[in-house]
């Protein structure tokens, strides 16, 4: 069933046509007007075939089909012959039934789509999107049997993951070489990961409530905001109508973090579905495995629970939900522990306890003979509350978000010309203390957008859109989008965007990893919005090579900044510099990926990634600390018919990189200026029964870490200390293991 | 010469009755292997069948025609037999040559699969 938000997002929703379960929509029926002729396009397999084009032979008059696969198409000629086609499966013509709804089923093309190539792959690129995006999949997800979102990139080639420091244990991602802070980070198109969870909250979304991950590189749709700079990640959770009746999942690891999840859906009658997800984890050992008194991983426990509604109908669909969450981390010098006091305690302590609760909904108001036509309202509400300590510094912040998106989505004429608009309304109150200073600030913001999609064909399509945003703190926000594809031959598409992107820093929260050293915070002026511009593309193409297609994938991605908050690490080691960009600061990324499958069961992935960031640090143009210059990504996945047995394999090499300035140290303190490369190898095996699966894995299989990452670790309150020069992995080789239960759902 | 070739035909024919329109496992390379008629419909049907009869113990290989909706597996004869794989299909609600599928298992089916839903379908091919 579709949601409201696919009805809304056409364009979102046509990549993730693998996904969707159909079962309940092959089978619909509705009668046709005279001259009117629709039905349903279906791949062998009576999967609907989203975005198939449905041509009036000798006209220029066609339909794409919706997410559904359903199309309707007002004839010229009532005799008229209907050319259907879509990527990756042979044409048809045939005579159009007006008396009926038509079931036309396509053949796929063997010689472009191997049935390897399908079944294999969990990670693929929509070839008819105009934007360039990834889809990472439940199975790619299940490769790295991954506790939470920042650890869903694992296999992914396009996002990088990193430690931010040697004490709190948080990851960070990374896309075109830039802070994860650039990205927007959506869940089912509602901003999401951002304001005071900007730093921790990927930890915040379980693994196994993810149902795929869209990975968009470059500037993204004006729909949901301002704020994608370099890239958009959209998180789709599992869904009401669709999930298993019963998923249950126990992980355990051998530094002793344990987690349960279990997911529940079911229908509550013909219309309304239903779906509780849980997630708790609890860690309390002390793993200490470089000896330098300090926990290499911060004790934790978490509590997260979300119960969330679906009403599907022809004309409303309604859903919401609400989700609490409770995390707690505690680290530091050993002995240091959840209850205890940051402030007098004798050991340094690093303390975070969050606390949140949202409601979240959408409302799609469709037209269903018109399905190329809606409204769709989507809002949410969020109250967080973080308790946090570094050392003997108190960290408190609160932030309370409102936020609500109207969408009007239609055509022009013909399915053709189609557009989106919209307005948002945003409200974000942040109430913020740190050591002795506190802030407050009070953001509304009202924005409006339109964006219009040219899709002449299925070779060529054109997005171009803009919004505004008339923020009371910061004036007008204005953000032109503009995307474009042009397929070369079924083999080859070409992908160009182009965009400005904006985002009000949270400078404590955001770089809060640094908070763990004996820098003095200054923030020199009032942080000003950041603002890019971010232009790339991208060429995916296909060669054959023996029996099976090499899929290789360019992009090359440039963002320059109008401005950005600087966090300045080189001017002295005692201090953290907060203060507006003066001067330059740019990135350029490049990364080629290729995919292979070498035979029906193995499929090999690699990738290799350049970049060069550069900002203005202390009035000199340099490279921006902790990133690698040079990257490379290796995939090996071993995969039986519906993975009975999985085996899979992950290669990261990292590139030097820069490390802040530590030259005003004391010699013995003082650290190399930049990091040496190293290799980090996962891996997992896993066994699937006709009830779920059991794993085994390891992360870090080699064991590498960091030496010494921490900066004079036997004084931590003495001048000295730092525990945010971090470039590598801190814990050593970790195995783990785990169950899954599924109960599936009944089809009916 | 004759004679030998009507004896032939003859215990053939009586073979061939006495397996009742059941075909008999035949050795192969990896195991033993055998053509199971079904009562499969559609693509999803095979998906549903080849998806369960993977996970059966002692299954090497499973593959549905649609169109004969006959699935041919291969298996090892110490760890299954016919017969079982045979009521492992009914248990995903499907005939399989003689065996009866289960009507509990057939109701839970997606529309498509069942009986006379794919009669009013365009196919172009």
């Amino acid at each position: 069933m579709p949601t409201v938000n696919d009805f809304l997002f056409i364009t979102e929703a046509i990549m993730k046509f693998k996904l969707i379960l159909i079962i309940s929509t092959i089978c619909l029926s509705y009668t046709s007007k005279a001259q009117v002729v629709s039905g349903m396009v279906a791949d062998q397999k009576h999967e609907p075939l989203i975005g198939a084009t449905v041509l009036e032979l000798g006209t220029q008059n066609g339909a794409v089909t919706d997410i559904n696969g359903r199309f309707q198409l007002t004839l010229v000629d009532k005799s008229s012959k209907l050319v259907v086609s879509f990527t990756g499966f042979k044409s048809d013509t045939l005579a159009a039934d007006l008396s009926k709804l038509m079931h036309i089923k396509l053949q796929e093309s063997l010689e472009e789509l191997g049935e390897v190539t399908v079944t294999a792959s969990a990670t693929f690129m929509d070839q008819l999107e105009s934007k360039h995006v990834e889809i990472i999949t439940e199975a790619e997800l299940n490769k790295a049997a991954c506790c939470n979102l920042s650890e869903s990139f694992e296999t992914n080639a396009s996002v990088d993951v990193s430690f931010t420091d040697a004490v709190s244990g948080a990851k960070t991602i990374r896309m075109l070489g830039l802070d994860g802070r650039y990205v927007q980070i959506n869940r089912e198109n509602l901003p999401h990961i951002r304001g005071l969870i900007g730093r921790y909250g990927l930890g915040y979304v379980p693994g196994t409530w993810i149902q795929s991950i869209d990975v968009g590189k470059g500037s993204g749709t004006v729909v949901n905001g301002y704020e994608s700079m370099t890239g958009q990640l959209n998180v789709e959770l599992k869904k009401p109508e669709t999930s298993e009746t019963l998923y249950l999942n126990g992980y355990v690891n051998s530094f002793g973090r344990m987690e349960v999840n279990a997911n529940h859906a079911r229908n509550l009658s013909d219309k309304w579905s239903t779906a509780f997800l849980f997630h708790g984890d609890y860690f309390a050992s002390e793993v200490d495995n470089n000896n330098d008194g300090f926990m290499d991983l911060p004790k934790s426990r978490q509590f997260n629970l979300m119960n969330r509604y679906k009403r599907t109908g022809e004309k409303v669909m309604m859903q919401m939900g609400l989700q609490v969450m409770r995390d707690e981390k505690a680290g530091g010098q050993l002995g240091f522990g959840f209850g205890d006091d940051f402030q007098t305690s004798s050991e340094y302590g690093f303390l975070n306890q969050t606390t949140r609760v949202e409601v979240f909904g959408k409302t799609g108001l469709l037209f269903p003979h018109k399905p190329y036509k809606g409204w769709g309202f989507i809002y949410s509400g969020s109250y967080t509350d973080i308790d946090a300590g570094f050392g003997r510094n108190e960290y408190t912040g609160t932030e309370k978000t409102g936020y609500l998106n109207a969408i009007y989505q239609n055509i022009i004429g013909n399915s053709f010309h189609q557009y989106k608009a919209g307005a948002s309304f945003l409200i974000d109150d942040f109430e913020e203390s740190y050591a002795d200073s506190a802030f407050t600030r009070q953001e509304v913001v009202p924005g409006l957008y339109y964006e219009y999609s040219y899709l002449p064909s299925d070779k060529f399509s054109l997005i171009a859109a803009g919004r505004v945003d008339f923020h009371n703190l910061y004036g007008n926000f204005y953000s032109p989008r503009l995307h474009t594809r042009y397929q070369f031959s079924d083999k080859t598409s070409i992908r160009m965007a182009a965009g400005r992107g904006y985002r009000v820093a949270n400078p404590i929260v955001e770089r809060s990893n640094i908070l763990v050293s004996s820098r003095q915070l200054i923030v020199q002026e009032a942080p000003e919005p950041e603002v890019s511009w971010n232009l790339g593309g991208s060429l995916v193409t296909n060669f054959t090579l023996g029996d099976e297609d090499l899929n290789l994938v360019f992009d090359y991605f440039y963002t320059h900044f109008e401005n950005q908050l600087i966090y300045d690490m080189d001017q002295s080691s005692n201090n953290l510099f907060i203060y507006n960009l003066n001067g330059d600061s740019y990135a350029h990324s490049f990364q080629v990926e290729g995919k292979y499958a070498l035979s029906q069961f193995v499929e090999i992935k690699a990738a290799y990634k350049f970049y060069d960031v550069r900002t203005t640090i202390a009035g000199r143009l340099q490279e921006v600390p902790f990133v690698s210059r040079d990257r490379f990504f290796l995939n090996a996945s071993y995969a039986t018919k519906y993975d009975k047995w999985k085996a899979d394999l992950t290669i990261h090499w990292y590139g030097s990189k820069r490390l802040p300035n530590t030259n005003d140290k004391p010699m013995e303190l003082q650290r190399e200026a930049e990091s040496p490369d190293y290799f980090h190898i996962n891996t997992q095996v896993s066994r699937g029964y006709r009830w779920g699966s059991i794993y085994l894995g390891s992360e870090n299989l080699l064991g590498f870490t960091q030496d010494d990452p921490i900066i004079d670790p036997d004084n931590p309150f003495g001048e000295n200390f730092d525990a945010s020069i971090v470039w590598g992995p801190i814990v050593g080789r970790m195995v783990y293991a785990g169950i899954r239960y599924k109960i599936k759902r009944a089809n009916n | 010469m004759k004679t030998l070739r009507i004896i032939l035909i003859a215990v053939l024919a009586i073979g061939y009755s006495q397996t009742f329109g059941q075909s008999e496992p035949i050795k192969v390379a990896q195991g033993y292997k055998i053509d199971i008629k079904t009562s499969a419909v559609c693509s999803m049907c095979k998906e549903a069948i080849e998806y369960d009869l993977a996970f059966e113990k002692g299954e090497k290989s499973a593959t549905l025609d649609v169109p004969s909706k006959v699935v041919t597996v291969v298996y090892n004869p110490k760890k299954t037999d016919a017969d079982k794989i045979r009521k492992r299909i009914t248990k995903v609600g499907y005939h399989a040559d003689n065996f009866e599928r289960d009507s509990v298992a057939y109701e839970k089916l997606p529309f498509c699969c069942k009986d006379g839903t794919h009669e009013d379908e365009h196919d172009p091919h």
